[in-house]
């Protein structure tokens, strides 16, 4: 195998130097996927740069308006944080069940993104909680809307010498709940088909809802006619069937060892259905403690 | 893993026919394609480039046409590796040309392809959506090429 340089900047600036000074470079944090595609042949960077000695890419900032996920944080590190309220929670629970705890010790939230892999967990809750992409390049910060930032199979919206800088989710409001289902073979696989779901729910009816799917195609599945099929409703079975029939009508599943795309379609409404049913009877339950 | 496509060019079938057999016509239409180098009147090597996000590869394939009945058949073997050998590629393909009424052209392709090394341990099933891609891709520029030609 050819050898790999290898630095440790201490700021994103100059981690986006290094990204621009050298071809075939690349940002590596828990390298929990990287490393193994390396190890598979199937990417050979020539210089790597770590983006784990850069303080801020390794907080969470609860802020006035907005929760701040830096690209460094690990996926335990999110699963434990009890910042991540409401809608929000989405993202705890994805962080929860991305392969084992020894994947989550080291995976980070910067690497799962840029990675774009439609059938793993952030992306499809990332684009369910509505959230945002922060992205540096040379002198430059600017940011994607999760929706518009996976583009295709380990596609993204990154450009030659950008790097994730972090997740950006609105603050949650009140009444907003956030799920994330996972349904895979095993513990800890890649999801045949994942759900994520946020609503915001006013007296039983549906406010507000983002509903996302993955390993239903080249990227997260997501559009407005779906979301809008469950707003002004009881989030009853024929507004979710409806919700659904949008979803499917934008999915391209593959079929492969793990399942085949008719299943993976006929999947999606009834998990669906189980996703947003967890999130009612989670907030009636709520409702009664309360 | 076994590929099936098809596309509809706005041409007759003996012009669709001339333009798949010409290499320098129809190379340029071949996503990826760096180069064609004519072996003899049956046989093609190609620099043929690929990509999936970060995952990128060069093939240098032989293309060699088995059987033709112009102009409605054509199968031919093709067989390639990237470089160091790092992964192989070899296909069984038969296109199938079918004149429709209104002077349009039905393009049918199918293929086995089988893949080992590397490029072996990726998804079959993101691999099948890429090929489906590329094959739309193809399709679009030889409509538009012949479009212009037709001009």
């Amino acid at each position: 195998m050819p050898s790999i340089e290898f630095q440790r900047p201490k700021t994103v600036e100059e981690a986006v130097a290094l990204l621009a000074g050298h071809e075939d470079s690349r940002c590596i944090a828990g390298g929990q996927t990287l490393v193994a595609m390396i190890n598979a042949g199937l990417v050979a960077p020539k210089f790597l740069i770590s983006i784990e000695e850069i303080s801020e890419l390794r907080s969470i900032e609860n802020k006035d308006d907005s929760i701040r996920i830096g690209a460094a944080v690990t996926h335990r590190e999110v699963a434990s944080y009890v910042g991540l309220l409401g809608s929000n929670q989405i993202i705890r629970e994805a962080a929860a069940v991305i392969a084992h705890p020894a994947i989550r010790n080291f995976g980070t939230m910067g690497g799962a993104l840029a990675h774009g892999d439609p059938a793993s967990d952030y992306p499809t809750a990332a684009v369910a909680a509505d959230g945002t992409v922060e992205i540096a390049g040379a002198g430059v910060r600017r940011t994607v809307a999760a929706s518009d930032f996976f583009l295709d199979y380990l596609t993204t919206a990154l450009e030659p010498g950008e790097m994730v800088t972090a997740l950006i989710l609105p603050r949650a409001s009140v009444g907003s709940a956030g799920h994330y289902l996972k349904f895979s073979r095993v513990d800890g696989d890649y999801a045949i088909v994942s759900i994520g779901v946020t609503l915001t729910l006013s007296n039983g009816v549906c406010t507000r809802a983002c509903l996302a799917a993955g390993g239903l195609g080249s990227r997260p599945l997501w559009c407005a006619e779906a979301d809008a099929a469950l707003c002004d409703t009881r989030c009853d079975d024929p507004a979710i069937s409806r919700a659904a029939r949008h979803l499917l009508d934008i999915a391209d599943p593959v079929d492969d060892v793990r399942a085949s795309a008719d299943y993976r379609r006929a999947l999606l409404p009834k998990l669906l259905r189980r996703a947003v049913r967890n999130i009612v009877s989670r907030q009636d339950a709520e409702r009664a403690d309360g | 893993m076994n590929i099936e496509e098809h596309f509809t060019i706005p041409a007759p079938i003996e012009r669709v026919w001339a333009f798949i057999r010409d290499p320098d016509r129809v190379a340029p239409c071949i996503p990826g394609c760096e180069s064609v180098e004519t072996i003899s009147a049956t046989s093609y090597r190609s620099t043929i480039a690929v990509a999936l996000g970060p995952i990128k590869a060069r093939f240098v394939v032989v293309v060699e046409i088995t059987d033709e009945k112009p102009p409605t058949r054509l199968t031919c073997v093709t067989k390639g590796e990237e470089g160091g050998r790092a992964s192989m590629i070899s296909a069984t393909s038969e296109l199938r040309l079918v004149e429709t009424s209104e002077g349009k052209t039905e393009v049918h392709c199918t293929s086995e392809v089988s893949i080992v090394g590397r490029l072996g341990k990726f998804g079959l099933g993101i691999m099948k959506k890429r090929a489906a891609h590329l094959a739309g891709e193809f399709a679009g520029a030889v409509q538009q090429r012949m479009q212009v030609a037709n001009a």
